[in-house]
């Protein structure tokens, strides 16, 4: 990803941003609000178009071909802050969706997979319920399966914990430093938007921060967080940390 | 393709037709209020002897097609000798007024569906305070609930009056010479049923569009002094006669 | 005079009953698939699409639907003669159902566009990001989920398109209203014909409003 900018009108959300992500590696990206992190993660796998600069995922240069939005957007999966789980259908068809009509799977083949990803979150035996049914946080691991059930090379996750309560937030957290335990043995990569330390610290192998479009700050968890080299950086910590 | 010279002859007749249209229209529309407002309240009303018929009969006229109303009206009544007999008959002999009484008494239902949710939407608590003020029934009603339940009507009775205004076109269907009436004898003296209809419906395009543009300027001022809600009240009360008095 | 009623009328009827319906019907679902992707076209559509979209809605609206009967009624009259080049008489029933699936579609395209708009965008953003195409995504995601928006509106559109039916009498359909004009001729009791016209009308319309209100209920099942 090389000179990145996205525009929303005159207003600049990205502003130049150069980044690589190694296959296999997981990254959490943090920064204070508006300062473009969704807008970044968003433009990997093309839901947010970018205005300048390139943008390569997997090899796979995103002009704005429809073949090759389609290509990344098959092996990027991508988790929500709001879940986005679809309300008319089961949490079980909310899974078997996408590997049937994009990877031409069979009912039965995309039922197995779908099942075996909901136990791996803890939530096979709630399959046939409607996700209105569900907790926010049970939502939240049920939206972590359904990308994963694309089996995606490179996983997006923005804020997946902001939206919930407090007393959800260790069980969704819990899910997705499994997904990194997991990722290391497959080698899939993982973006993250996180504001959790204790989650950045155990699962990252870099942090980067974010502010006003720009990357301000990058460098492994425990250098990060204990001696930052920006003032903006550190003034960021000192308010999420207080 | 398109004849010119034919649109150019129909449309004296054609205008003639519109004039006849605008009539029935404002004469339907005069009908249908003057029930109407009796009839909504006569809906909300508590006892079930007064919203019960007054249901049942919002129930029975939207549920059947207007062009059978207006059969039932112009062909139907003359096979009851007692309406033959009365002195009413020569006014239900005539195409004309059963168009307006046809589609008066289906507006009115349809009217007074709109005033009585209006009138549901006034909230509990002004007329509580009306009344504690001293106000009698009607006088609660007249200076409170109905000029509040006129700004939260308007739009729907706005769809209303263009509904009507195209519902007119039913009288042709009985012989008489509206719009469409005059439109469908010039095409069976010219045989050019584009030309003509094409011009009649743009004639009706013209009504419609331009009178729903007025009524969506006049709604606007009504609602942009909406924050103080003493000068929109005080500006309502000469807006209300206009609908229902006349 | 009530053996008449039984055999022949009482039949004539029914078989009006029969037409209406199935001209409700099969102007129900052209109509529908054409206002639905009138409505796509007025939200997703390149700018001169959109704007004809909105011209043909505003055109309906403003026009009567007898007007719009005719034309297409006498104007394909005139349209297929000049074509083939001898007279050809329009069959009533296609006429009917052509005029009433056009007028359905005009006002259906406004339900459904209000529909879709209120379906959250993030629901589009999920579709995409599992890799589903805009078809697909829309099909699969956005329709399933608009079509319990806009049932409330479309129920109130199904039932006026039953009365609608009615109209096309003028063009010597014999449904329901032609049917029964016809018998009040032959009778001479046109009150007595017309009122149970009237009765056999509002059942149909009595019992489309009853379904619609469970359907509602039934397709709000999972929603808070
Ligand atoms: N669709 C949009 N239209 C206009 N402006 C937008 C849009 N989406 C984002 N922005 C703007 O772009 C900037 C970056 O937004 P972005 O959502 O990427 O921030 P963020 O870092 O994810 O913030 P948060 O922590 O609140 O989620 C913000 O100032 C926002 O107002
Ligand atoms: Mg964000």
């Amino acid at each position: 990803m090389s000179a990145v900018t996205k525009l929303f009108g005159s207003f600049a959300a990205l502003n130049g941003i150069d980044l690589s992500v190694a296959r296999g590696e997981k990254v959490v990206v943090c920064g204070p609000s508006g300062s473009g992190k969704s807008t970044l993660i968003r433009c990997i796998n093309h839901i947010e178009k970018h205005d300048g600069g390139s943008i390569v995922v997997d090899g796979c240069i995103l002009d704005h071909k429809a073949a090759n939005v389609d290509r990344v957007r098959r092996e990027v999966g991508m988790v929500f802050q709001s879940f986005n789980l679809f309300p008319h259908m089961s949490v079980l068809a909310n899974c078997m969706l996408a590997p049937m009509l994009v990877r031409g799977l069979k009912a039965v083949e995309a039922e197995e997979v779908a099942i075996g990803f909901l136990r791996r979150v803890r939530i096979a035996d709630q399959a046939t319920k409607y996700p209105s049914q569900l907790s926010g946080g049970q939502q939240q691991r049920v939206a972590i399966a359904r990308a994963m059930c694309m089996r995606p090379k490179i996983m997006l996750l923005d804020e997946p914990t902001s939206a919930l309560d407090p007393e959800m937030v260790k069980e969704v957290l819990d899910t997705m430093m499994e997904l990194g335990a997991r990722a290391s043995v497959d080698g899939m990569t993982m973006i993250c938007v996180a504001h959790e330390m204790g989650f950045a610290r155990e699962v990252a192998d870099r942090v980067i921060f974010m502010d006003e479009g720009a990357i301000v700050e990058e460098g492994a968890p425990e250098q990060f967080f204990c001696q930052p080299k920006t003032q903006r950086a550190r003034n960021f910590l000192s308010r999420i940390l207080h | 393709m398109l004849e010119f010279s034919i649109m150019a002859d129909a449309l004296p007749s054609l205008l003639k037709g519109a004039g006849l249209t605008g009539r029935l229209a404002v004469l339907i529309l005069l009908l249908g209020m003057t029930i109407a407002v009796p009839l909504a309240y006569a809906r909300n009303a508590q006892s079930i002897w007064l919203h019960g018929p007054a249901k049942i009969y919002i129930l029975v006229v939207r549920g059947v097609p207007s062009l059978l109303q207006v059969f039932i009206v112009y062909y139907g009544l003359g096979q009851l000798s007692f309406v033959r007999s009365s002195v009413l008959w020569p006014v239900l002999r005539d195409p004309f007024w059963c168009v307006i009484i046809a589609l008066g008494l289906n507006s009115a239902a349809y009217t007074a569906e709109i005033v009585a949710g209006a009138l549901r939407m006034v909230p509990k608590g002004l007329l509580e305070a009306s009344q504690a003020l001293g106000l009698s029934w009607f006088q609660t009603q007249r200076k409170v609930a109905i000029p509040l339940a006129v700004r939260a009507a308007l739009p729907a009775y706005e769809s209303e009056i263009i509904l009507t205004i195209k519902a007119t076109s039913l009288a042709s269907t009985i012989t008489l010479l509206d719009l469409t009436g005059a439109a469908r004898l010039e095409v069976s003296n010219t045989f050019a049923p584009y030309e003509v209809f094409l011009t009649a419906g743009a004639i009706y395009f013209c009504i419609t569009t331009s009178l729903s543009w007025l009524l969506r300027r006049f709604e606007e001022r009504l609602s942009t002094d909406h924050r103080t809600g003493e000068r929109s009240a005080k500006k309502l009360q000469p807006v209300l006669p206009a609908l229902t008095n006349h | 005079m009530t053996a008449d009623w039984v055999s022949g009328y009482g039949l004539q009827l029914l078989w009006g009953v029969v037409t209406t319906l199935s001209v409700t019907l099969m102007a129900l679902i052209i109509g529908t698939v054409f206002g639905i992707s009138l409505g796509a076209v007025k939200i997703y559509g390149a700018k001169p699409f959109r704007y004809s979209a909105e011209v043909y809605t505003a055109l309906v609206r403003g026009v009567p639907d007898l007007i719009i009967i005719y034309l297409i009624y006498f104007g394909g009259t005139v349209a297929l003669t000049k074509l083939t080049g001898r007279y050809v008489d329009i069959n009533g029933f296609a006429a009917g159902v052509a005029s009433l699936a056009f007028i359905f579609a005009a006002y259906a395209s406004d339900i459904f566009r209000g529909a879709i708009k209120q379906v959250p965008r993030g629901q589009f953003d999920a579709a995409h990001a599992l890799g589903l195409s805009r078809r697909a995504a829309f099909l699969r995601i956005i329709l399933p989920q608009a079509w319990r928006l806009a049932l409330p509106g479309f129920g109130n559109l199904a039932i006026i398109l039953i009365k609608q039916t009615s109209l096309i009498s003028v063009i010597g359909l014999e449904e329901l209203l032609r049917a029964s004009s016809v018998i009040s001729g032959a009778t001479r009791q046109p009150f007595l014909v017309y009122s149970v016209t009237a009765i056999l009308y509002l059942i149909m319309t009595s019992f489309a409003s009853w379904g619609f209100r469970h359907a509602r209920i039934w397709s709000n099942r999972g929603f808070a």
